[in-house]
């Protein structure tokens, strides 16, 4: 039993790197952010991460911290121009913005490694640094979750004429949810940084963007379990179910419409509907039954 | 200071064309507090741009609007509600997910003190005034016989309690000023009555009403002071009981 | 002072197939108010198509072109079906169809991956001639020549489509508001059909000269055109026609430029960075109308 845990270490790792990038894109899209940022984001994040620590010979944690406060400037610096445009708008630039990192990560050579990345990098972070790191972004979307901030978010999302109507300032927390999810991509940027021998630049492209994406449309937008319960399913499929990898492009394509179009709420939130529907159901009729 | 702060809302040669067509031409009002003030008119006269504009999703052509001697007119949305306007829409527009009470605990939004970082570290200051809030909520709820649904999703609700929910909503923003559009369309007498009593008594504790409608029955068994608008322009002012007899108005709605 | 001419040249050529890609994106856009994010998949598949055509069914290219074209339009038209037409019943919100058209793309790759095994696939040889004119002390081949030319053919018949016909003046009148439209008897889905097909068509078009320009078919083709589309219809506006052309030319012009004299990586960043440079000073783009879409602030 111990040896078949053990064995799949390696999976339940990457199901939490892939987790903590999910929040990232959580994060933006619970504020009604349509941001796809989050592998450009993660790029910088890893790029930091990496050049401080194999470069400059920064220590670790150091190097994590660094990379969460890259992505939350490169976050903040991306919500200046995007943070008042419309939905549309935000995801067209986001996806150049991914671009753009892309392209550049592959012309700074000196830094960066250019096309051929960086290699040999030392595996420094362990299993349970990745347990810290995605408990320590865990409990802050579950505080931000609970706070006025969430209840913003909710609403902006949900109905943005009647956020405005309330006095919520749009602008403002669509910055913050830029920079909050510029983080969080930084800091999963930097842990895949200290977990990968090797680092290029086409590991945050297109691909990562889609999958990023797929874990929180299918696992749930709004409660907090979403992102984690989408991310476990999608990375463990492939891992479990071989045939499947061979097709993983189509599989994720296919549950991404199944999805937005049968069960546009994603698992975790449908399944928390549903039980709130038939709490409410089951007091209603003991009410009726006292009456 | 004082005789500012009773100003209530004023809107002063309000003016706003879209291309060549100009929308609303030259209105002036007041919507003094602590009365309903109506602002009637025909299908197309130009209401909803007046209610756009006053909240801040259109800009003026020209003219000025004060709210309680400050200035809004180039205020965007959310500062015109920080301001102190509260508005209901239209067409019913509610959390429809997320539930009765938190559909008015998000309307305390403009009175909420945490700091962010308090927020976003999930502090003992943000989560008592979560709970705060979620207790001020409840209360606005047993004020409008509408505790018995606080768990309920507000889209599941009957047409009449969503508008209930959107109105409380309104008065969780402790507001200087509530506008109210097309609040009872769809509604029967029965509810609208009910609605109607509530508004009364809200103004009768000083709050300053402005209430837009097209029912003509409604607003005349209501407002102290009614202005009529027929396209864009201000064409009667005064008691509904003078409002009803201007030749002008039963023309505007009678249609020549 | 040549060379720049030449790259100028080049560009033009360049930037023609991507005014013919980014057309039916634009006018998707300006149509249905949704992007289609699968329109760089329905591209790779015209070009896979009209590869089709030649090698296995050795069709002369004219007739791959047309049946590239059909191929690509239906194949449009599917992915309505597919992605947006639930959601429009629905009345889902953008956000919703961003990501069925990114989940049909994905599908539609896989499938063109596995067709064709991974591979690079290539027209024979000879396909078309290799023919060189010099213009002027400028080095132009008959390729480029068509290829313009044929681009020049596709945007009047799409204009003379759009504003001579009365199936033209259905969409456009979609386009303004659907609801006016359908009261004014116009059927609002058959309308969505053939924008659709339009603009697949046009994507097919597209698919097929890039293949043979650059002698290259393969299932990640259309990846790069459609984040390239997207700068070419943000520079000349969402949903404008005229504007994604002259956004087309522009954009085949500073990428020629910028990968002669610069380099191919920072040429992208460039192209890319123009995006935000656009959305900073002139977000509708500089032919665009959509302003009301763009900002929130009063209008």
């Amino acid at each position: 039993m111990i040896d078949l845990l053990l064995a799949q270490q390696p999976l339940a790792e990457l199901i939490l790197v892939n987790a903590i990038l999910a929040y990232s894109q959580y994060i933006a899209l619970r504020a009604g952010v349509f941001s796809l940022a989050t592998a450009g984001l993660a790029s910088i994040g890893a790029y930091t991460a990496a050049v401080l620590t194999v470069r400059w010979g920064v220590p670790m944690p150091l190097g994590l911290a660094a990379a969460a406060l890259a992505g939350a400037a490169t976050g903040g610096l991306l919500a200046l121009p995007l943070a008042r445009l419309r939905g549309v708008f935000q995801a067209i630039a986001t996806l150049a913005f991914v671009q753009i990192v892309l392209s550049l990560a592959l012309y700074a050579e000196p830094l960066t490694g250019g096309a051929m990345g960086m290699n040999g990098l030392p595996r420094t972070v362990q299993g349970w640094h990745l347990l810290g790191v995605f408990a320590l972004v865990l409990y802050l979307v579950f505080a931000l979750s609970r706070g006025g901030v969430g209840r913003a978010f909710d609403t902006i999302r949900q109905e943005e004429t009647v956020a405005v109507s309330l006095g919520i300032r749009v602008v403002q927390y669509h910055r913050l949810a830029f920079a909050l999810s510029g983080a969080v991509a930084g800091l999963g940027g930097g842990v895949m940084a200290h977990r990968n021998y090797s680092l290029v630049p086409e590991d945050f492209g297109f691909p990562l963007l889609v999958s990023v994406l797929t874990f929180v449309v299918l696992g749930g937008r709004a409660a907090v379990l979403g992102p984690l319960a989408g991310a476990a399913v999608l990375t463990a499929l492939p891992e479990l179910a071989r045939p499947l990898a061979d097709y993983r492009l189509a599989v994720n394509g296919l549950l991404m419409v199944l999805f937005i179009v049968y069960l546009p709420h994603g698992v975790v939130d449908t399944v928390l509907l549903q039980a709130r529907r038939l709490r409410l159901a089951a007091r209603q009729r003991a009410g009726e039954a006292r009456a | 200071m004082t005789s500012q702060l009773q100003e209530g809302l004023v809107l002063d040669g309000v003016t706003r064309a879209f291309g060549g067509v100009v929308a609303v031409d030259d209105l002036s009002l007041t919507v003094a507090p602590g009365r309903i003030t109506g602002l009637i008119g025909p299908n197309g006269a130009g209401k909803s741009t007046v209610v756009n504009l006053i909240t801040g999703l259109l800009r003026l052509t020209a003219g000025r609007i004060r709210l309680g001697g400050r200035d809004i007119t180039e205020a965007e949305a959310p500062e015109v509600a920080r301001a102190g306007i509260a508005r209901t829409f239209q067409t019913v527009r509610l959390l429809k997910e997320a539930s009765v009470l938190d559909n008015v605990v998000a309307g305390f939004h403009r009175h909420e003190r945490a700091g962010l970082a308090a927020g976003l570290l999930g502090l003992p200051s943000a989560l008592r005034e979560g709970r705060e809030l979620r207790r001020r909520a409840a209360a606005i709820l047993e004020r409008f016989g509408m505790a018995g649904f606080a768990d309920q999703p507000a889209g599941s609700l009957s047409y009449g309690h969503q508008r209930r929910v959107e109105m409380m909503r309104a008065l969780a923003m402790e507001p200087r000023l509530l506008l109210l559009d097309e609040p009872v369309a769809g509604m029967n007498d029965v509810e609208a009555d009910a609605l109607g009593r509530i508004v009364a008594e809200l103004a009768g504790d000083g709050l300053g009403v402005l209430l837009i409608e097209h029912n003509m029955r409604f607003v005349l068994s209501l407002c102290a002071e009614i202005h009529v608008i027929d396209s864009g322009r201000l064409i009667a002012s005064g008691t509904p009981a003078a409002v009803r007899r201007d030749p002008a108005v039963i023309a505007a709605y009678l249609g020549t | 002072m040549a060379l720049v001419a030449q790259q100028i040249v080049n560009g033009i050529v360049v930037g023609s197939t991507y005014a013919l890609f980014a057309l039916g994106f634009t006018l998707i856009f300006g149509v249905l108010h949704v992007l289609n994010l699968a329109h760089g998949a329905v591209f790779m598949w015209g070009a896979f198509t009209g590869l089709f055509a030649v090698t296995a069914l050795g069709l002369p290219l004219a007739a791959a072109f047309a049946i590239a074209m059909l191929a690509a339009g239906l194949l449009s038209v599917l992915v309505d079906a597919v992605a947006f037409r639930p959601l429009r019943r629905r009345g889902s919100p953008e956000f919703a169809a961003i990501i069925s058209s990114l989940g049909v793309a994905q599908i539609l790759m896989s499938a063109a991956q596995i067709a064709s095994d991974t591979q690079v696939q290539r027209f024979p040889f000879g396909t078309f001639p290799i023919v060189f004119y010099q213009v002027f002390g400028l080095r132009v081949s008959l390729q480029q020549i068509v290829i313009v030319g044929s681009v020049a053919v596709l945007v009047a018949a799409l204009l003379a489509f759009l504003f001579a016909t009365s199936f033209g003046r259905q969409i456009r009148a979609v386009a303004i508001s659907e609801r006016t439209a359908s009261l004014l008897g116009v059927n609002p889905g058959a309308v969505h059909a053939l924008t659709f097909f339009l603009c697949g068509a046009l994507a097919g078009a597209a698919g097929v000269i890039i293949g043979i320009a650059f002698n290259s078919v393969h299932f990640l083709m259309g990846e790069p055109y459609l984040l390239r589309g997207f700068v070419v219809i943000v520079l000349g506006g969402l949903g404008s026609v005229a504007g994604a052309v002259i956004g087309g030319l522009l954009f085949g012009m500073i990428q020629t430029l910028s990968v002669a004299f610069l380099s191919s990586a920072l040429s992208d960043a460039i192209l890319f960075g123009l995006l935000f440079v656009i959305l900073l000073l002139r977000p509708s783009g500089f032919f665009g109308t959509l302003r009301r879409e763009i900002r929130v602030v009063r209008q």
